[in-house]
């Protein structure tokens, strides 16, 4: 941020020729870490939507008496100098002879499916409720922010598999319980920026023309208040591809044979020593998308978070 | 001044060995106890009102001070065999008045006393149970003062603390870890000839299970083969009958159907379900000899499930309790994957166990089954029983209660340093025949014990600290499924073995000073197998065992 003056600068002689979506866009551009992020996440996206043409084979395909591999067998680069007779796993094979790339590459559906799902879910529950406390003030906030304090209370992942126990295992409940878990964070960066809007001019003059209720918080006050929302969203995304791996790893999330990255890692915990490329390939794999996440969020907040301007 | 000096040494030395010769001699309490000492007075029995409650036994008496006489209601030739297990342990009398009572149940359930070459000085919970030799055993003492037991669930973990020395012994070493230990000159590979079975357990008052045509189906459908080449250590095969053929009669009768999924999904059609159906398939995440990679196993069953029968299942790995009660209790509604590891070696301990009339782990028992397997468990000489075998074996693959997968074979490892380390067939390692080459030894199992009054557990991690402390009438050799001498010297059948008479070793003292004799015997199987019996308390009050293995409990009512 030492060039703080050409930024200004920069803005201000582009003003009149672009939109604020366009100016935010570039300020974006200008946060490297954010260019980053966004390429990762490209990357992971693009992984997912052609993940069939990618895997050479199918994610629950059992290679059992179809080829010449046994269980947990390390990776085979044809490139690298692994014999042409044997069949090409670039990333081996698992326990139970499924090839471990098409595993991984399906995988990556999974943790962005859950991420965008959950954090989608946790924002809507969480603006709606956040927007009511900040706006109306008095008891409905103090209703709504209590319980959300409450929630805040418990450690997240510990709510979270209190929560799976009830609703019983499985992704999608993992996914409700991910979400749950998170919208006091969501509520609380809305009422938060809704209190800071609600009180500025345009508000006021929205309300003294007869603008109702609704249509003050929703079309005045929100679009003005989201930005903190999206960097926040895009934070949480990362938390909750973290978490949703942590509940398959301990065999709460995704069952087998799903290929969820965390369940990948939690059926083959034990192998860390005698198969390590099973435990490493997932695991770099969470890394990466997180990492991806984070370094978007981080970016976008220097970018367009009002607060740190 | 010198020699003042060499006499004070001399006479501190010939008070020391006096000292060791005196402690050495047994009789000392080495637990503290808080009752007194019941001198043998008047023999003590124990009797079942008539033999009309399906059991075995019929009463056990204490002739003599020395003398403990077992009366059948029908004979038993295995009662050797069964004796020498743990469950089957002698506590003292005094111990268990003391002890066996609601009040008391937690003194029970983790200070058990016995006559074993250790005793229990501490339970960690949660960390570790150490014990202590005790100086009047009546057979060779340990070489060594302290067991130490611990548990890890990771065979990985369990690994990684033997090769770093923290640990003397491990149990169920990964398959994948065979190689690693076996190239380490620091190590000693230990390979475990316990008889085995894996099992996929369906329970017939479910539907669509109460089908006979779908659990042939099923039966068929599986590639056994697969699963034994695939997931287990060399060794393993597929079964061909439900007990491995080590084991007298274990393989009479016709081997286990071929793997046939065409006739199999036909059979399927014909039951009603050209499509298969929805299922579970419910395990628990422990490491048994039987199946040391119970998620592997689990996921290549729904594969094979799926593939070659349509079947769509979903795996479900369940808390290891919850898992045995649910299921060996007939409430699991699906496939569960479950196994057992001889306990003694007699046929009894697969079939007897598992398809005898009061077994609600498959559902309704089948007569077939049950019918033949009371009559040859009568029979001692196993050519004369095998017609009856053949009868059984022939049942449970025509009806299918349960499909008999793989015999599984495993390892454990020790250090290369410690001398005489084994592994039994039967039963855990004899600590006190080990010399770890120091003073303490650590053995590191799978789990922690549920408790330590064995009489009323089965898990082998609550079993294998027991038989340190604790021991029955006999024994089994270290290398066999012999039965060795124990607390009794000899036991000696009848004619037609419906009497068996014990004679009792003298001399024998309990880890709490007092002596053993007849009633110690009686009232310590007085309070497993008569349901009435005031000290009739143990964890669960179930007392598995002496259920299962004399076949009920007396006075057990309904």
């Amino acid at each position: 941020m030492t060039d703080t003056n050409t930024t200004n600068e920069n803005e201000t002689q582009d003003y009149r020729s672009n939109s604020l979506g366009r100016l935010t866009m570039r300020r974006i551009f200008r946060q490297r870490s954010a260019v980053i992020g966004g390429t990762i996440l490209i990357f992971l996206i693009l992984v997912a939507i052609f993940a069939p043409a990618i895997a050479p084979y199918s994610p629950e395909e059992v290679l059992i008496g179809k080829e010449d591999v046994s269980k947990r067998e390390g990776p085979c680069i044809h490139l690298l100098g692994c014999d042409e007779e044997k069949p090409q796993h670039i990333l081996g094979v698992d326990g139970n002879v499924r090839d471990q790339f098409s595993r991984l590459v399906y995988g990556t559906r999974y943790s962005l499916y859950i991420g965008f799902t959950s954090v989608g879910f946790a924002i809507i529950v969480g603006t709606i409720l956040g927007a009511i406390a900040g706006y109306a003030s008095s008891w409905p906030d103090n209703l709504i922010m209590r319980f959300m304090d409450v929630l805040l209370a418990f450690p997240s992942l510990l709510l979270a598999i209190a929560i799976v126990t009830v609703l019983g295992r499985g992704l999608q409940n993992a996914l409700l319980a991910i979400a749950i878990v998170s919208i006091p964070v969501y509520a609380r960066v809305v009422r938060a920026s809704v209190l800071s809007v609600k009180e500025q001019e345009f508000v006021a003059a929205s309300r003294a023309l007869g603008g109702s209720h609704f249509h003050i918080l929703f079309r005045r006050i929100l679009p003005n208040a989201i930005s903190p929302l999206i960097v926040q969203g895009t934070l949480g995304i990362a938390s909750a591809i973290l978490s949703a791996a942590a509940l398959s790893f301990l065999g709460l999330g995704a069952q087998p044979p799903t290929p969820e990255w965390g369940t990948m890692l939690g059926s083959e915990r034990n192998q860390v020593f005698s198969a390590p490329h099973l435990v490493f390939f997932p695991g770099l794999a969470i890394m990466l998308t997180v990492l991806a996440f984070n370094l978007l969020g981080d970016g976008l907040r220097d970018a367009i978070d009002p607060r740190l301007k | 001044m010198k020699r003042k000096n060499l006499f004070i040494l001399l006479t501190i030395v010939a008070a020391m060995l006096l000292l060791a010769a005196c402690g050495g001699g047994g009789g000392k309490a080495v637990v503290e106890r808080a009752y007194d000492e019941i001198k043998y007075d008047k023999p003590m029995s124990v009797v079942a009102p008539n033999c009309d409650y399906g059991g075995k036994i019929k009463s056990i008496e204490a002739t003599d001070e020395f003398t403990v006489k077992f009366t059948m209601c029908k004979p038993d030739p295995a009662f050797p065999a069964k004796a020498a297990f743990t469950p089957f342990g002698i506590y003292p009398q005094e111990w268990l008045k003391a002890y066996a009572n609601a009040e008391n149940q937690e003194t029970l359930l983790s200070a058990p006393v016995g006559t074993g070459p250790f005793y229990l000085e501490n339970w960690a919970r949660g960390d570790s149970i150490t014990m202590k030799k005790y100086d009047g055993y009546w057979g060779d003492k340990p070489a060594y003062g302290t067991l130490v037991f611990r548990w890890a669930t990771e065979g990985a973990a369990r690994l990684l603390e033997l090769q770093a020395g923290t640990v003397d012994q491990i149990t169920n070493l990964s398959p994948d870890d065979f190689d690693t230990v076996k190239n380490d000159s620091n190590l000693k590979f230990l390979p475990v000839e316990n008889p085995n079975i894996l099992y996929l357990g369906m329970t017939n008052t479910f539907k669509p299970f109460d089908d006979v045509r779908v659990r042939q189906a099923i039966a068929m459908g599986i590639d056994r083969q697969r699963i034994a080449d695939n997931f287990y250590p060399d060794g393993s095969e597929a079964a061909s009958h439900f007990t491995p053929c080590s084991i007298a009669n274990g393989c009479a009768g016709e081997d286990w159907y071929a793997f046939d999924p065409a006739a199999a999904k036909a059979l399927l059609a014909e039951a009603g379900y050209p499509d298969g159906f929805q299922t579970s398939i419910f395990y628990r995440d422990v490491f048994r000899g039987y199946l040391p990679e119970p998620g592997l196993v689990a996921v290549e069953l729904q594969t094979q499930l799926r593939d070659n029968l349509g079947i769509e299942a979903e795996v479900v790995v369940m808390e290891s309790g919850e898992f045995i009660d649910e299921c060996s209790n007939g409430r699991c509604d699906g496939f569960y994957l479950l196994g057992w590891g001889a306990d003694y070696p007699h046929i009894t301990n697969f079939l007897d166990y598992h398809f005898g009339s009061t077994n609600p782990q498959f559902g309704n028992p089948f007569p077939e089954i049950y019918g033949p397997l009371e009559k040859a468990s009568q029979i001692g000489d196993p050519a004369a029983a095998e017609a009856l075998y053949v009868e059984a074996n022939n049942a449970i693959r025509e009806l299918v209660p349960t499909v008999p997968l793989v015999h599984g074979a495993s390892a454990a490892a020790a250090l290369a340093s410690v001398e005489n380390a084994h592994v039994r067939p039967f039963g855990a390692p004899i600590f006190a025949k080990v010399n770890p080459g120091k003073d303490t030894m650590i053995f590191m199992q799978n789990a922690e014990p549920i408790s330590l009054f064995c009489a009323d557990e089965t898990d082998g991690e609550s079993l294998a600290p027991c038989e340190q402390i604790v021991e029955p009438l006999l024994s089994y050799a270290i290398d066999s499924g012999e039965v060795l001498p124990g607390l009794a010297t000899e036991c000696t059948p009848n004619a037609d073995s419906t009497v068996w008479t014990c004679k009792l070793r003298q001399g024998v003292t309990f880890h709490d000073g007092t002596k053993l004799d007849a009633n110690d015997v009686v009232v310590s199987w007085a309070a497993g197998i008569d349901a009435s019996n005031p000290y009739h308390i143990g964890n669960t009050g179930a007392f598995e065992y002496y259920s299962y293995l004399w076949d009920g409990l007396m006075n057990a009512g309904e």
